[in-house]
């Protein structure tokens, strides 16, 4: 069931009827019972993937849960006997990392290895489920919590499966914490008019970002991608753009989707983007780009590989042996490439992917080492970097650096990016722009038009909260008819220019096969 | 508490660490500079900190900080 669907708005309007009508201690009931429903369309067989991690992880939660409550009541004189209970918790998140991350090997990249050994595929082809590395992630961070002993297990297994199917999250993110989202989840919320309001305003904006301008941006960069032996630089260009375009506003307007649903339930779901466009360095571009992925990334991979006795040892050896800043940075980049070598790997077991992956990494690595030579030409050219024009210039540097990686992971092979990057700078052939080939690529004027219009409201509004401002809270001091003008025009919007309708069916999410 | 100061001045110029006390919470401190700190303390002052310290609370202020490495040597 397609968050684009009428069937979706439907199923939501009924699950939230019922929720506020029963009883609030059986609430939570309704959305466990809800998200199964959802999930179940998706396909009999994803139930499968969907059970098997949510008893591992639970089973792997009360165990850990148990051995911490044995750790603490043995004395700290007995050595031996907390060096058992830590060995004991080690293999058990051993074990349940291993069953989880083969599952998701086994779905994701078994075909690959087969073809890079040069041996045939079996037979049996495993589908991979919706969202499924999604609600893995999620399960597996809490069982590394309960491992840190962060909370007690969750002991109802009912209530643990709702923490992981939770329906408008379950297919693709954002990956939330169990300590955030589960007491919301269970505590079943009284009926709030306002979280109902801004919920619908949310998702509306959602489906703005969507239907109006993603799936038609979508229509240009697959002409360009498609058939890019055609193009040449100002066509590839405007096919990454459109890309661009297309992936930000499809992601994070699915996100909006969910975090908008998830209120009208008076669920607040994480944040996953925080406005990319205005990021001011790489670094910071992950902190705003799917978010609950890189910070599921720094808690479970990049601190404790930085800390582990390997690399603060070889960090020890560096900083005496290497002079100068290099010394220093040694063991948190190897963790930083580590990060970005699985965040490539993670959208896809292919060659651009990981170099995708390596293409942030040796950036972030870079800047920390040139960072000292940075300062210094910076004051040498008296610049000031509080200045409005040096922050317009870094978030340019920014988006052209990501814009230069996302020819990797849309083309369909490295060569064919590279010849694309190659043709975009070295045969620009700018008259594109006005003899009407950009018409000819699956969107007339009034379309691209729409598209434009489209993004000239959504970057008003993302500059508007940059600046700190409230878009939802400022409409609240204006006049009732402003604020009901503020749901319907948009609603208008979307039906009218939304792209559906008719026997069209809106394409699904990108990231929902991840 | 000098001699962590200095150690926290020459890794991130430009923040007033005896001030500050909210310096993961608004975002002053980022994970790299939360790790290269880790490592240097665990060099100068020759205590183990592991993964499970690294909370916020820990990091906000340089007593903060001081308060763990203390909570360490004991």
């Amino acid at each position: 069931m397609s968050f684009t669907s009428g069937t979706f708005i439907v199923f939501v309007l009924t699950a939230l009827v019922v929720y506020y009508l029963v009883p609030q201690r059986f609430r939570w009931v309704v959305l466990l019972l809800a998200s199964y429903g959802f999930y179940f369309t998706g396909g009999a067989g994803a139930m499968g993937y969907l059970l098997f991690i949510t008893l591992t992880t639970y089973l792997a939660g009360r165990v850990l849960g148990a051995l911490n409550e044995k750790r603490k009541g043995l004395p700290a004189t007995d050595k031996a006997g907390l060096e058992r209970v830590k060995r004991r918790k080690k293999q058990v998140v051993l074990v349940t990392l291993l069953g989880n991350f083969g599952l998701l090997y086994a779905v994701k990249y078994l075909g690959v290895t087969f073809d890079l050994l040069g041996l045939p595929r079996p037979g049996l082809v495993l589908v991979l489920p919706l969202g499924l590395s999604f609600y893995m992630f999620q399960s597996v961070g809490y069982v590394i919590d309960c491992y840190r002993g962060k909370f007690p297990p969750e002991k109802n297994l009912a209530k643990f499966a709702l923490f992981v199917s939770f329906f408008p999250q379950v297919v693709q993110g954002p990956i939330s914490r169990f300590g955030d989202l589960a007491p919301q989840l269970t505590k079943g919320n009284e009926f709030d008019a306002d979280q109902v309001k801004y919920g619908t305003q949310l998702a509306m904006w959602g489906y703005f970002k969507k239907l109006v301008i993603s799936d038609r941006a979508g229509v240009v960069a697959a002409t360009v991608f498609g058939g890019f032996t055609q193009y040449r630089g100002t066509v590839l260009f405007a096919g990454v753009l459109f890309y661009c375009i297309q992936l930000y506003c499809d992601f994070s307007g699915g996100i909006d989707i969910t975090r908008g649903v998830a209120q009208m339930f008076g669920i607040d779901v994480a944040e996953n983007f925080c406005r990319p466009l205005f990021a001011v360095s790489l670094t910071d571009y992950w902190r705003r780009w799917h978010i609950t992925l890189g910070q599921w990334m720094r808690d479970y991979v990049f601190y404790p590989m930085s800390l582990s006795r390997p690399l603060t040892q070889l960090g020890k050896w560096t900083r005496r042996h290497i002079k100068g800043k290099l010394g220093k940075i040694v063991p948190t980049s190897i963790a930083t490439f580590t990060v970005y070598f699985l965040i490539g790997i993670w959208h896809g077991a292919e060659l651009r992917y990981i170099l995708f992956g390596f293409w942030n990494g040796i950036l972030i690595t870079a800047s920390l080492l040139l960072e000292g030579k940075f300062q210094y030409w910076r004051k040498r050219l008296h610049i000031r970097t509080e200045s409005l024009l040096w922050r317009l210039f870094q978030m340019i540097r920014t988006s052209a650096l990501v814009f230069l990686g996302r020819y990797l992971t849309r083309a369909d092979s490295v060569r064919t990016a590279l010849w694309m990057i190659k043709m975009t700078v070295l045969d620009p052939e700018i008259a594109a722009l006005w003899d009407g080939r950009m018409l000819a690529l699956g969107l007339n004027g009034w379309e691209l038009m729409i598209v434009f219009l489209g993004m000239a409201v959504l970057l008003t509004a993302e500059c508007y909260q940059e600046f700190g401002g409230h878009v939802r809270k400022a409409l609240e001091q204006r006049h009732w008819l402003v604020q009901w003008a503020a749901i319907f025009i948009p609603l208008a919007v979307i039906f009218v220019l939304g792209v559906m309708g008719g026997d069209y069916i809106a394409p699904g999410f990108i990231y929902q096969q991840y | 508490m000098e001699q962590l100061l200095k150690l926290l001045s020459e890794i991130c110029p430009g923040i007033d660490f005896e001030k500050e006390t909210a310096l993961i919470d608004d975002g002053l401190l980022e994970s790299l500079d939360i790790v290269t700190i880790v490592g240097e303390i665990m060099d100068e002052f020759d205590v183990e900190l592991n993964v499970d310290d690294l909370l916020p609370e820990n990091f906000n202020s340089a007593q903060a900080i001081m308060d763990l490495i203390n909570s360490r040597r004991s």
